[in-house]
Protein backbone atom coordinates (compact mmCIF):
# COMPACT_ATOMS: atom_id res chain seq x y z
CA UNK A 1 0.00 0.00 0.00
CA UNK A 2 1.67 3.40 -0.61
CA UNK A 3 0.97 6.45 1.24
CA UNK A 4 -1.65 7.89 -0.43
CA UNK A 5 -3.61 4.30 -1.15
CA UNK A 6 -3.32 4.01 3.19
CA UNK A 7 -4.74 7.63 3.57
CA UNK A 8 -8.06 7.06 4.99
CA UNK A 9 -8.42 3.38 4.19
CA UNK A 10 -10.13 3.35 7.61
CA UNK A 11 -13.15 4.52 5.68
CA UNK A 12 -15.16 0.83 5.58
CA UNK A 13 -17.78 0.29 2.67
CA UNK A 14 -20.88 1.74 4.26
CA UNK A 15 -23.27 -0.98 5.76
CA UNK A 16 -26.36 -2.28 4.56
CA UNK A 17 -28.87 -0.30 6.33
CA UNK A 18 -27.14 3.00 5.34
CA UNK A 19 -27.29 1.94 1.51
CA UNK A 20 -30.93 0.47 2.16
CA UNK A 21 -31.89 3.67 3.16
CA UNK A 22 -30.25 5.68 0.20
CA UNK A 23 -31.98 3.09 -2.48
CA UNK A 24 -35.40 3.68 -0.59
CA UNK A 25 -34.75 7.42 -1.39
CA UNK A 26 -34.05 6.88 -4.42
CA UNK A 27 -36.88 4.46 -5.50
CA UNK A 28 -38.95 7.22 -4.07
CA UNK A 29 -37.36 9.79 -5.70
CA UNK A 30 -37.91 7.35 -9.18
CA UNK A 31 -41.23 7.15 -8.24
CA UNK A 32 -42.49 10.81 -7.92
CA UNK A 33 -40.33 11.65 -10.79
CA UNK A 34 -42.31 9.31 -13.05
CA UNK A 35 -45.44 10.77 -12.14
CA UNK A 36 -43.67 14.36 -12.15
CA UNK A 37 -42.16 13.77 -15.53
CA UNK A 38 -44.86 13.11 -17.49
CA UNK A 39 -45.04 8.80 -17.35
CA UNK A 40 -47.57 7.10 -15.58
CA UNK A 41 -47.02 4.10 -13.48
CA UNK A 42 -46.77 1.95 -16.79
CA UNK A 43 -43.92 4.63 -17.90
CA UNK A 44 -46.55 5.53 -20.79
CA UNK A 45 -46.63 8.84 -21.81
CA UNK A 46 -48.39 11.19 -19.32
CA UNK A 47 -49.11 14.87 -20.32
CA UNK A 48 -48.65 16.48 -17.10
CA UNK A 49 -51.93 17.97 -15.00
CA UNK A 50 -53.64 15.11 -17.25
CA UNK A 51 -55.18 11.43 -16.64
CA UNK A 52 -54.73 8.78 -18.99
CA UNK A 53 -57.66 9.99 -21.22
CA UNK A 54 -56.35 13.34 -21.24
CA UNK A 55 -58.58 14.70 -19.09
CA UNK A 56 -57.58 17.57 -16.61
CA UNK A 57 -56.75 16.13 -13.33
CA UNK A 58 -56.70 17.96 -9.83
CA UNK A 59 -54.38 17.50 -7.58
CA UNK A 60 -54.99 15.23 -5.21
CA UNK A 61 -57.90 13.68 -7.21
CA UNK A 62 -57.77 10.13 -8.87
CA UNK A 63 -58.84 9.42 -12.25
CA UNK A 64 -62.25 9.60 -11.47
CA UNK A 65 -62.07 12.99 -9.68
CA UNK A 66 -62.55 11.51 -6.13
CA UNK A 67 -60.28 12.25 -3.53
CA UNK A 68 -57.23 10.54 -4.39
CA UNK A 69 -55.96 8.31 -1.09
CA UNK A 70 -53.20 6.74 -0.24
CA UNK A 71 -53.32 2.85 0.10
CA UNK A 72 -56.24 1.70 -1.23
CA UNK A 73 -56.27 -1.39 -3.01
CA UNK A 74 -58.23 -2.53 -5.77
CA UNK A 75 -61.70 -3.15 -3.58
CA UNK A 76 -61.02 0.22 -2.85
CA UNK A 77 -60.10 -0.82 0.95
CA UNK A 78 -57.77 2.11 2.55
CA UNK A 79 -57.21 2.96 6.33
CA UNK A 80 -56.36 5.60 9.03
CA UNK A 81 -56.55 5.90 13.34
CA UNK A 82 -57.22 7.70 16.39
CA UNK A 83 -55.73 10.53 17.88
CA UNK A 84 -53.24 9.29 20.75
CA UNK A 85 -49.45 10.37 21.82
CA UNK A 86 -47.00 8.03 23.67
CA UNK A 87 -48.63 7.01 26.74
CA UNK A 88 -46.79 8.03 30.19
CA UNK A 89 -44.57 5.71 31.72
CA UNK A 90 -46.06 4.54 34.28
CA UNK A 91 -49.49 4.32 33.54
CA UNK A 92 -50.52 5.50 37.03
CA UNK A 93 -48.93 9.06 35.99
CA UNK A 94 -50.71 9.74 33.27
CA UNK A 95 -53.50 11.51 35.47
CA UNK A 96 -53.14 15.32 33.64
CA UNK A 97 -55.84 17.29 34.01
CA UNK A 98 -56.01 20.04 31.38
CA UNK A 99 -58.42 19.05 29.29
CA UNK A 100 -60.77 20.57 26.41
CA UNK A 101 -63.78 20.75 27.80
CA UNK A 102 -65.59 20.19 24.34
CA UNK A 103 -63.55 17.00 24.75
CA UNK A 104 -64.17 16.43 27.93
CA UNK A 105 -67.39 13.66 28.57
CA UNK A 106 -68.72 12.91 31.90
CA UNK A 107 -65.63 13.07 33.92
CA UNK A 108 -63.67 10.99 31.15
CA UNK A 109 -60.86 12.54 29.77
CA UNK A 110 -60.87 10.83 26.09
CA UNK A 111 -59.18 11.02 22.81
CA UNK A 112 -56.81 14.08 21.62
CA UNK A 113 -57.19 15.77 25.20
CA UNK A 114 -55.71 12.61 27.13
CA UNK A 115 -53.65 12.30 24.80
CA UNK A 116 -51.97 15.60 24.92
CA UNK A 117 -52.34 15.62 28.69
CA UNK A 118 -50.20 11.99 28.90
CA UNK A 119 -47.70 13.58 26.32
CA UNK A 120 -46.94 16.40 28.26
CA UNK A 121 -47.03 14.39 31.22
CA UNK A 122 -44.20 11.73 29.13
CA UNK A 123 -42.26 15.55 28.85
CA UNK A 124 -42.62 16.55 32.31
CA UNK A 125 -41.17 13.21 34.18
CA UNK A 126 -38.28 13.14 31.67
CA UNK A 127 -35.22 14.18 32.98
CA UNK A 128 -33.72 17.24 31.08
CA UNK A 129 -30.73 15.94 29.76
CA UNK A 130 -30.96 12.81 27.65
CA UNK A 131 -28.59 9.84 29.58
CA UNK A 132 -25.79 9.20 28.22
CA UNK A 133 -25.78 5.99 26.71
CA UNK A 134 -27.05 6.95 23.09
CA UNK A 135 -28.69 3.76 21.43
CA UNK A 136 -27.53 2.49 18.31
CA UNK A 137 -29.44 0.93 15.85
CA UNK A 138 -29.39 -2.81 15.93
CA UNK A 139 -30.01 -5.24 12.83
CA UNK A 140 -33.44 -4.99 12.27
CA UNK A 141 -35.54 -8.26 13.23
CA UNK A 142 -39.02 -7.58 12.18
CA UNK A 143 -39.55 -9.01 8.56
CA UNK A 144 -43.15 -7.59 8.77
CA UNK A 145 -41.09 -4.26 9.35
CA UNK A 146 -38.78 -4.81 6.99
CA UNK A 147 -41.07 -6.00 4.46
CA UNK A 148 -43.26 -2.89 4.69
CA UNK A 149 -40.04 -0.70 4.61
CA UNK A 150 -39.63 -2.10 1.46
CA UNK A 151 -42.99 -1.52 0.09
CA UNK A 152 -43.44 1.93 1.29
CA UNK A 153 -42.17 3.33 -2.08
CA UNK A 154 -44.58 1.31 -4.24
CA UNK A 155 -47.82 3.29 -3.48
CA UNK A 156 -49.20 6.68 -5.40
CA UNK A 157 -47.55 9.44 -3.51
CA UNK A 158 -49.75 12.20 -1.92
CA UNK A 159 -47.98 15.35 -1.81
CA UNK A 160 -49.63 17.80 0.19
CA UNK A 161 -48.97 21.84 0.10
CA UNK A 162 -48.37 24.20 3.19
CA UNK A 163 -51.70 25.58 3.62
CA UNK A 164 -53.55 22.41 3.11
CA UNK A 165 -54.87 19.59 5.12
CA UNK A 166 -54.26 15.89 5.09
CA UNK A 167 -58.13 14.02 6.21
CA UNK A 168 -57.81 10.79 8.12
CA UNK A 169 -61.02 8.71 7.90
CA UNK A 170 -60.60 5.67 10.68
CA UNK A 171 -62.49 3.46 13.11
CA UNK A 172 -61.80 3.69 16.57
CA UNK A 173 -62.26 1.64 19.37
CA UNK A 174 -60.77 2.54 23.05
CA UNK A 175 -60.71 2.11 26.49
CA UNK A 176 -63.16 4.85 28.54
CA UNK A 177 -62.35 4.51 32.51
CA UNK A 178 -63.66 7.14 34.95
CA UNK A 179 -66.11 7.75 37.18
CA UNK A 180 -70.55 7.13 36.96
CA UNK A 181 -72.02 10.23 38.30
CA UNK A 182 -72.73 8.46 41.17
CA UNK A 183 -69.06 8.57 42.09
CA UNK A 184 -68.74 4.33 40.97
CA UNK A 185 -65.72 3.26 38.57
CA UNK A 186 -67.16 2.54 35.44
CA UNK A 187 -65.33 0.91 32.55
CA UNK A 188 -66.27 0.38 28.82
CA UNK A 189 -64.89 0.48 25.47
CA UNK A 190 -65.56 3.44 23.33
CA UNK A 191 -65.95 2.88 19.62
CA UNK A 192 -66.04 5.58 16.97
CA UNK A 193 -65.98 6.33 13.47
CA UNK A 194 -63.45 9.67 13.33
CA UNK A 195 -62.83 11.92 10.53
CA UNK A 196 -59.79 14.43 11.32
CA UNK A 197 -58.38 17.07 9.22
CA UNK A 198 -54.89 18.11 10.53
CA UNK A 199 -53.22 21.36 8.55
CA UNK A 200 -50.18 19.98 6.93
CA UNK A 201 -48.34 22.60 8.83
CA UNK A 202 -48.90 23.44 12.39
CA UNK A 203 -50.07 21.50 15.48
CA UNK A 204 -53.27 19.92 16.36
CA UNK A 205 -54.77 23.19 17.24
CA UNK A 206 -55.52 23.96 13.88
CA UNK A 207 -57.04 20.83 13.25
CA UNK A 208 -60.72 20.02 12.99
CA UNK A 209 -63.02 16.52 13.78
CA UNK A 210 -66.19 15.19 13.14
CA UNK A 211 -67.35 11.91 14.60
CA UNK A 212 -70.07 9.45 14.62
CA UNK A 213 -69.91 7.60 18.59
CA UNK A 214 -70.65 4.34 17.75
CA UNK A 215 -72.54 1.48 20.23
CA UNK A 216 -70.18 1.18 23.15
CA UNK A 217 -68.74 -2.37 24.13
CA UNK A 218 -68.56 -3.67 27.31
CA UNK A 219 -65.39 -4.01 29.44
CA UNK A 220 -65.28 -7.77 30.05
CA UNK A 221 -66.59 -8.44 33.41
CA UNK A 222 -67.99 -4.43 33.87
CA UNK A 223 -71.73 -3.24 33.19
CA UNK A 224 -71.66 -0.34 29.93
CA UNK A 225 -72.95 2.87 32.35
CA UNK A 226 -75.53 4.81 30.82
CA UNK A 227 -73.30 7.59 29.84
CA UNK A 228 -71.61 5.23 27.90
CA UNK A 229 -74.94 6.19 25.27
CA UNK A 230 -75.35 9.61 26.25
CA UNK A 231 -73.27 10.67 23.00
CA UNK A 232 -74.51 8.20 19.87
CA UNK A 233 -74.55 9.47 16.84
CA UNK A 234 -72.95 12.40 15.03
CA UNK A 235 -70.82 15.33 16.19
CA UNK A 236 -69.08 18.35 14.50
CA UNK A 237 -67.52 19.11 12.46
CA UNK A 238 -65.45 20.89 15.52
CA UNK A 239 -62.17 22.45 16.85
CA UNK A 240 -60.07 19.26 17.03
CA UNK A 241 -58.08 20.85 20.26
CA UNK A 242 -57.85 23.58 22.64
CA UNK A 243 -54.08 22.96 22.89
CA UNK A 244 -51.55 20.75 21.48
CA UNK A 245 -47.83 21.46 23.85
CA UNK A 246 -46.36 18.36 23.03
CA UNK A 247 -42.45 18.39 22.86
CA UNK A 248 -41.33 19.31 19.51
CA UNK A 249 -39.84 15.75 18.90
CA UNK A 250 -42.97 14.14 19.41
CA UNK A 251 -44.85 16.48 16.33
CA UNK A 252 -46.14 14.07 13.68
CA UNK A 253 -47.58 17.12 11.69
CA UNK A 254 -46.48 17.06 7.93
CA UNK A 255 -44.28 19.61 7.59
CA UNK A 256 -42.14 18.08 11.00
CA UNK A 257 -42.52 14.83 9.44
CA UNK A 258 -41.29 15.39 6.37
CA UNK A 259 -37.70 16.99 7.86
CA UNK A 260 -36.86 13.76 9.65
CA UNK A 261 -34.34 11.69 8.86
CA UNK A 262 -34.63 9.11 6.07
CA UNK A 263 -31.50 7.32 7.24
CA UNK A 264 -33.25 4.43 9.53
CA UNK A 265 -30.38 4.88 11.90
CA UNK A 266 -30.95 8.45 12.31
CA UNK A 267 -35.10 7.58 13.03
CA UNK A 268 -33.75 4.97 15.52
CA UNK A 269 -32.26 7.86 17.32
CA UNK A 270 -35.53 10.48 17.20
CA UNK A 271 -37.53 7.24 18.12
CA UNK A 272 -35.24 7.13 21.46
CA UNK A 273 -35.17 10.88 21.82
CA UNK A 274 -34.49 11.57 25.67
CA UNK A 275 -34.85 7.65 26.19
CA UNK A 276 -32.44 5.49 27.36
CA UNK A 277 -31.41 1.87 27.71
CA UNK A 278 -34.36 0.37 29.51
CA UNK A 279 -37.12 -2.07 28.28
CA UNK A 280 -39.59 0.97 29.22
CA UNK A 281 -37.51 2.86 26.78
CA UNK A 282 -38.52 0.20 24.55
CA UNK A 283 -41.72 0.52 25.28
CA UNK A 284 -41.96 4.08 25.00
CA UNK A 285 -39.73 4.15 21.28
CA UNK A 286 -42.55 1.36 20.44
CA UNK A 287 -45.49 3.57 21.25
CA UNK A 288 -44.14 6.73 19.43
CA UNK A 289 -43.76 4.67 16.10
CA UNK A 290 -47.68 4.70 16.80
CA UNK A 291 -47.60 8.29 16.97
CA UNK A 292 -46.22 8.49 13.79
CA UNK A 293 -48.29 6.00 12.18
CA UNK A 294 -51.81 7.84 13.50
CA UNK A 295 -53.66 10.27 11.96
CA UNK A 296 -50.14 11.02 10.19
CA UNK A 297 -48.85 10.89 7.00
CA UNK A 298 -45.08 10.65 5.55
CA UNK A 299 -43.27 10.68 2.51
CA UNK A 300 -42.09 7.55 1.10
CA UNK A 301 -38.82 7.67 2.26
CA UNK A 302 -39.74 9.01 5.98
CA UNK A 303 -41.83 6.26 6.30
CA UNK A 304 -39.43 3.48 4.72
CA UNK A 305 -37.07 4.93 7.37
CA UNK A 306 -39.64 4.38 10.13
CA UNK A 307 -40.38 1.21 9.20
CA UNK A 308 -36.58 0.06 9.46
CA UNK A 309 -35.88 1.67 12.60
CA UNK A 310 -38.59 0.36 14.42
CA UNK A 311 -38.41 -3.29 13.25
CA UNK A 312 -35.15 -2.43 15.36
CA UNK A 313 -36.60 -1.85 18.73
CA UNK A 314 -36.07 -4.64 21.15
CA UNK A 315 -38.45 -7.54 21.39
CA UNK A 316 -40.72 -6.67 18.40
CA UNK A 317 -42.56 -9.56 17.20
CA UNK A 318 -45.01 -10.91 14.57
CA UNK A 319 -48.58 -11.97 14.60
CA UNK A 320 -49.62 -14.26 11.93
CA UNK A 321 -52.93 -13.01 12.70
CA UNK A 322 -54.60 -9.65 13.48
CA UNK A 323 -57.12 -7.98 12.83
CA UNK A 324 -58.25 -4.63 12.52
CA UNK A 325 -61.12 -2.08 13.67
CA UNK A 326 -62.75 -2.49 10.58
CA UNK A 327 -62.29 -6.22 10.00
CA UNK A 328 -59.29 -6.56 7.64
CA UNK A 329 -57.16 -8.94 8.49
CA UNK A 330 -53.61 -9.20 8.58
CA UNK A 331 -50.11 -9.85 9.54
CA UNK A 332 -48.82 -7.66 12.61
CA UNK A 333 -45.66 -6.43 14.04
CA UNK A 334 -45.97 -6.29 17.56
CA UNK A 335 -44.01 -5.80 21.20
CA UNK A 336 -45.47 -6.72 24.68
CA UNK A 337 -45.89 -3.74 27.33
CA UNK A 338 -45.10 -5.56 30.49
CA UNK A 339 -45.94 -2.76 32.56
CA UNK A 340 -49.45 -2.39 31.22
CA UNK A 341 -50.11 -6.41 30.43
CA UNK A 342 -50.86 -6.00 26.77
CA UNK A 343 -48.87 -6.49 23.50
CA UNK A 344 -49.36 -3.08 21.43
CA UNK A 345 -49.61 -4.76 17.43
CA UNK A 346 -49.47 -2.63 14.05
CA UNK A 347 -50.98 -4.43 11.42
CA UNK A 348 -50.41 -4.65 7.64
CA UNK A 349 -52.09 -6.11 4.77
CA UNK A 350 -50.33 -9.38 4.17
CA UNK A 351 -50.18 -8.79 0.36
CA UNK A 352 -49.20 -4.98 0.16
CA UNK A 353 -47.57 -4.78 3.53
CA UNK A 354 -49.55 -1.02 3.84
CA UNK A 355 -50.40 -0.06 7.24
CA UNK A 356 -53.71 -1.06 7.78
CA UNK A 357 -54.45 -0.13 11.38
CA UNK A 358 -53.31 -0.78 15.57
CA UNK A 359 -54.50 -2.60 18.28
CA UNK A 360 -53.61 -3.92 21.72
CA UNK A 361 -54.37 -7.40 23.41
CA UNK A 362 -54.14 -8.57 26.80
CA UNK A 363 -51.38 -10.53 27.88
CA UNK A 364 -51.32 -9.82 31.77
CA UNK A 365 -54.75 -10.02 33.42
CA UNK A 366 -53.53 -8.96 36.29
CA UNK A 367 -52.01 -5.88 34.90
CA UNK A 368 -54.67 -5.31 32.22
CA UNK A 369 -57.57 -6.06 34.38
CA UNK A 370 -59.35 -8.38 31.44
CA UNK A 371 -58.59 -11.79 30.53
CA UNK A 372 -56.00 -12.63 28.31
CA UNK A 373 -56.96 -12.08 24.55
CA UNK A 374 -59.41 -9.45 24.99
CA UNK A 375 -58.80 -6.62 22.48
CA UNK A 376 -59.00 -3.08 24.68
CA UNK A 377 -57.79 -0.65 21.70
CA UNK A 378 -58.58 -0.82 17.87
CA UNK A 379 -58.07 1.26 14.81
CA UNK A 380 -58.33 1.40 10.77
CA UNK A 381 -57.23 3.54 9.10
CA UNK A 382 -59.51 4.21 6.39
CA UNK A 383 -58.29 6.93 4.43
CA UNK A 384 -55.67 9.71 4.04
CA UNK A 385 -56.63 12.41 1.65
CA UNK A 386 -55.63 15.67 1.00
CA UNK A 387 -58.54 18.80 1.23
CA UNK A 388 -57.46 22.60 0.10
CA UNK A 389 -59.75 23.54 3.15
CA UNK A 390 -61.03 22.26 6.19
CA UNK A 391 -64.90 21.42 6.75
CA UNK A 392 -66.89 24.98 6.20
CA UNK A 393 -67.67 27.01 8.91
CA UNK A 394 -71.23 26.63 7.98
CA UNK A 395 -70.61 22.94 9.47
CA UNK A 396 -69.06 23.63 12.42
CA UNK A 397 -70.06 23.55 15.85
CA UNK B 1 -37.26 -5.52 -3.87
CA UNK B 2 -37.78 -6.24 -7.43
CA UNK B 3 -35.00 -7.33 -9.63
CA UNK B 4 -32.31 -9.73 -9.26
CA UNK B 5 -28.26 -9.31 -10.41
CA UNK B 6 -27.19 -10.87 -13.09
CA UNK B 7 -23.71 -10.84 -13.66
CA UNK B 8 -23.98 -10.99 -17.46
CA UNK B 9 -26.58 -8.54 -17.84
CA UNK B 10 -23.91 -5.66 -18.28
CA UNK B 11 -25.31 -1.92 -16.97
CA UNK B 12 -25.76 -0.52 -20.35
CA UNK B 13 -28.73 -3.55 -20.68
CA UNK B 14 -30.22 -1.94 -17.16
CA UNK B 15 -30.14 1.54 -18.44
CA UNK B 16 -31.72 0.45 -21.37
CA UNK B 17 -34.27 -1.78 -19.70
CA UNK B 18 -35.01 1.55 -17.22
CA UNK B 19 -36.15 4.04 -19.79
CA UNK B 20 -39.16 2.12 -20.12
CA UNK B 21 -39.39 0.28 -16.57
CA UNK B 22 -37.79 3.03 -14.05
CA UNK B 23 -37.51 1.15 -10.89
CA UNK B 24 -34.88 -1.55 -13.12
CA UNK B 25 -32.55 1.43 -12.36
CA UNK B 26 -32.28 0.49 -8.25
CA UNK B 27 -30.11 -2.53 -10.11
CA UNK B 28 -27.23 0.64 -11.10
CA UNK B 29 -27.67 1.72 -7.47
CA UNK B 30 -27.32 -2.25 -6.31
CA UNK B 31 -24.22 -2.28 -8.05
CA UNK B 32 -21.92 0.83 -7.62
CA UNK B 33 -24.00 2.48 -4.67
CA UNK B 34 -21.07 0.68 -2.10
CA UNK B 35 -17.94 1.74 -3.73
CA UNK B 36 -18.97 5.01 -4.94
CA UNK B 37 -19.95 5.74 -1.01
CA UNK B 38 -17.05 4.68 0.55
CA UNK B 39 -15.35 6.67 -2.37
CA UNK B 40 -17.31 9.94 -1.11
CA UNK B 41 -17.12 9.17 2.15
CA UNK B 42 -13.16 9.09 1.77
CA UNK B 43 -13.07 12.48 0.27
CA UNK B 44 -15.93 14.18 2.27
CA UNK B 45 -16.65 12.21 5.01
CA UNK B 46 -20.06 10.44 5.92
CA UNK B 47 -22.41 13.30 6.13
CA UNK B 48 -21.54 15.15 2.95
CA UNK B 49 -21.48 11.47 1.39
CA UNK B 50 -25.02 10.69 1.81
CA UNK B 51 -26.34 13.58 0.05
CA UNK B 52 -24.19 13.41 -2.49
CA UNK B 53 -24.53 9.37 -3.33
CA UNK B 54 -28.42 10.17 -3.27
CA UNK B 55 -27.86 13.21 -5.66
CA UNK B 56 -25.68 11.29 -7.95
CA UNK B 57 -28.05 8.30 -8.54
CA UNK B 58 -30.84 10.80 -8.85
CA UNK B 59 -29.32 13.26 -11.34
CA UNK B 60 -27.98 9.72 -12.88
CA UNK B 61 -31.19 8.07 -13.48
CA UNK B 62 -32.74 11.63 -14.55
CA UNK B 63 -30.01 11.41 -16.88
CA UNK B 64 -30.52 7.80 -18.56
CA UNK B 65 -31.71 8.64 -21.58
CA UNK B 66 -28.23 10.60 -22.55
CA UNK B 67 -25.74 7.44 -21.65
CA UNK B 68 -24.05 6.06 -24.28
CA UNK B 69 -25.02 2.60 -24.53
CA UNK B 70 -21.91 1.30 -26.07
CA UNK B 71 -20.61 1.69 -22.84
CA UNK B 72 -21.17 -1.49 -20.88
CA UNK B 73 -19.77 -0.56 -17.66
CA UNK B 74 -21.31 2.84 -16.10
CA UNK B 75 -18.74 3.33 -13.60
CA UNK B 76 -16.89 5.91 -15.10
CA UNK B 77 -19.96 7.49 -15.87
CA UNK B 78 -21.17 7.28 -12.04
CA UNK B 79 -18.17 8.52 -10.65
CA UNK B 80 -17.96 11.35 -13.08
CA UNK B 81 -21.69 12.38 -12.36
CA UNK B 82 -20.57 12.30 -8.11
CA UNK B 83 -17.59 14.33 -9.23
CA UNK B 84 -19.67 17.03 -10.85
CA UNK B 85 -21.75 16.89 -7.48
CA UNK B 86 -18.77 16.99 -5.07
CA UNK B 87 -17.36 20.09 -6.44
CA UNK B 88 -20.12 22.38 -4.25
CA UNK B 89 -18.48 20.58 -1.43
CA UNK B 90 -14.82 21.92 -2.29
CA UNK B 91 -14.76 24.11 0.66
CA UNK B 92 -15.69 21.25 3.12
CA UNK B 93 -12.69 18.90 1.74
CA UNK B 94 -10.19 21.38 1.81
CA UNK B 95 -11.35 22.34 5.48
CA UNK B 96 -11.07 18.48 6.35
CA UNK B 97 -7.86 18.62 4.96
CA UNK B 98 -6.47 21.44 6.91
CA UNK B 99 -7.54 19.65 10.53
CA UNK B 100 -5.67 16.86 9.65
CA UNK B 101 -3.02 18.76 8.49
CA UNK B 102 -3.00 21.29 11.30
CA UNK B 103 -4.09 18.73 14.51
CA UNK B 104 -3.31 15.49 12.84
CA UNK B 105 -7.45 14.52 13.49
CA UNK B 106 -9.29 13.55 11.05
CA UNK B 107 -12.56 14.77 10.92
CA UNK B 108 -13.64 12.27 7.95
CA UNK B 109 -12.49 9.43 9.94
CA UNK B 110 -13.13 10.44 13.39
CA UNK B 111 -16.49 8.43 13.24
CA UNK B 112 -14.34 4.95 12.33
CA UNK B 113 -12.51 5.55 15.05
CA UNK B 114 -12.43 1.99 16.47
CA UNK B 115 -11.18 1.00 13.04
CA UNK B 116 -8.28 3.78 12.82
CA UNK B 117 -4.92 3.27 13.62
CA UNK B 118 -3.86 5.58 16.33
CA UNK B 119 -0.01 5.53 14.74
CA UNK B 120 -1.41 6.36 11.66
CA UNK B 121 -2.55 10.09 12.49
CA UNK B 122 -0.23 10.55 14.36
CA UNK B 123 2.16 10.54 11.39
CA UNK B 124 3.94 13.34 10.45
CA UNK B 125 3.64 12.41 6.79
CA UNK B 126 0.17 12.12 6.96
CA UNK B 127 -0.23 15.16 7.84
CA UNK B 128 1.36 16.72 5.61
CA UNK B 129 -0.09 14.35 2.68
CA UNK B 130 -3.10 16.15 3.86
CA UNK B 131 -2.08 19.50 3.43
CA UNK B 132 -0.31 18.82 0.25
CA UNK B 133 -3.79 17.12 -0.95
CA UNK B 134 -5.48 20.21 0.07
CA UNK B 135 -3.38 22.28 -2.10
CA UNK B 136 -3.53 20.76 -5.37
CA UNK B 137 -5.79 22.38 -7.76
CA UNK B 138 -9.53 20.52 -7.28
CA UNK B 139 -9.11 18.52 -11.37
CA UNK B 140 -5.79 17.25 -10.59
CA UNK B 141 -7.13 15.90 -6.65
CA UNK B 142 -9.84 14.52 -8.76
CA UNK B 143 -8.04 12.49 -11.67
CA UNK B 144 -5.32 11.58 -8.34
CA UNK B 145 -8.07 10.12 -6.21
CA UNK B 146 -10.02 8.60 -8.85
CA UNK B 147 -7.12 6.63 -9.48
CA UNK B 148 -5.63 6.15 -6.14
CA UNK B 149 -8.63 5.50 -4.31
CA UNK B 150 -11.63 5.09 -6.72
CA UNK B 151 -9.76 2.47 -8.31
CA UNK B 152 -10.50 3.61 -11.93
CA UNK B 153 -8.07 3.14 -14.47
CA UNK B 154 -6.76 6.44 -16.63
CA UNK B 155 -8.96 5.67 -19.38
CA UNK B 156 -12.11 5.53 -17.01
CA UNK B 157 -10.91 8.39 -15.13
CA UNK B 158 -10.30 10.51 -18.06
CA UNK B 159 -14.43 9.27 -19.06
CA UNK B 160 -15.49 9.86 -15.83
CA UNK B 161 -13.52 13.83 -16.00
CA UNK B 162 -14.56 14.40 -19.64
CA UNK B 163 -11.38 15.10 -20.31
CA UNK B 164 -8.90 13.40 -22.79
CA UNK B 165 -6.64 10.76 -21.89
CA UNK B 166 -3.65 12.84 -21.89
CA UNK B 167 -4.83 15.34 -20.17
CA UNK B 168 -5.41 12.80 -16.86
CA UNK B 169 -1.92 11.68 -17.40
CA UNK B 170 -0.27 15.28 -16.78
CA UNK B 171 -2.82 15.65 -13.90
CA UNK B 172 -1.35 13.01 -11.58
CA UNK B 173 1.90 13.16 -12.97
CA UNK B 174 2.07 16.78 -11.81
CA UNK B 175 -0.35 15.99 -8.66
CA UNK B 176 2.40 13.02 -8.00
CA UNK B 177 5.03 15.52 -8.12
CA UNK B 178 3.58 18.12 -6.12
CA UNK B 179 3.04 15.78 -3.05
CA UNK B 180 6.73 14.29 -3.15
CA UNK B 181 8.01 17.56 -2.96
CA UNK B 182 4.88 18.75 -0.27
CA UNK B 183 6.48 15.34 1.80
CA UNK B 184 10.02 16.08 1.84
CA UNK B 185 11.07 13.79 -1.05
CA UNK B 186 9.22 10.84 -0.06
CA UNK B 187 7.83 9.21 -2.55
CA UNK B 188 3.55 9.59 -1.88
CA UNK B 189 3.19 6.48 -4.16
CA UNK B 190 5.95 4.28 -3.09
CA UNK B 191 5.23 1.43 -0.86
CA UNK B 192 5.52 1.76 3.00
CA UNK B 193 7.89 -0.68 4.24
CA UNK B 194 5.58 -3.23 6.22
CA UNK B 195 6.71 -2.69 9.49
CA UNK B 196 5.02 0.30 9.81
CA UNK B 197 1.48 -0.62 8.79
CA UNK B 198 -0.62 -2.37 11.19
CA UNK B 199 -3.44 -3.70 9.67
Amino acid sequence: MTRLERFRSEVPQPDPDRLRANEDRLLAAIAQDARRLGQDEEGRPRRFGQDEEGRPRRFGQDAEGRPRRFGQDAEGRPRRAPFRLPRPAQGAQGRARRTASRLRRFGLVTGLAAALAAGAVVVATRRADPPAVIRTMPAAASEVLTRAAQNATRTPELHPEPGQFLVYESRTMDPATGEDRDRRPMRYLSRAVRKVWLPVDGDATGGFIEEEVLEPKPWPGWPIPPEARENLGRHGPSKLADFDDRAEFLRNDYAYVSRLPTDPRKMYEHLYTQLGNTRQDDTDAWDRVRGLLTEAYLPAAQRAALFRAAAAIPGVVTVEHAVDAAGRAGIAAARVDPVLGQRQEYIFDRETYLYLGERSVVTDAARAGAPVGTVLTSSAQLSVSVADHGPSAAARD
Amino acid sequence: MSGTSRAEVDDASCIERSRRDPEVFAEVFRRHAADITRYVTRRLGEDAADDVVAETFLAAFRQRDGYDLSRPSARPWLYGIATNLMRRHVRTEVRQLRVVERTGADPVTASFAERSDERLSAEASRRRLAGALAALPKGHRDALLLVAWGGLSYAEAAEALGVRLGTVQSRINRARGRLRAELGGINPSATVSEESVCE
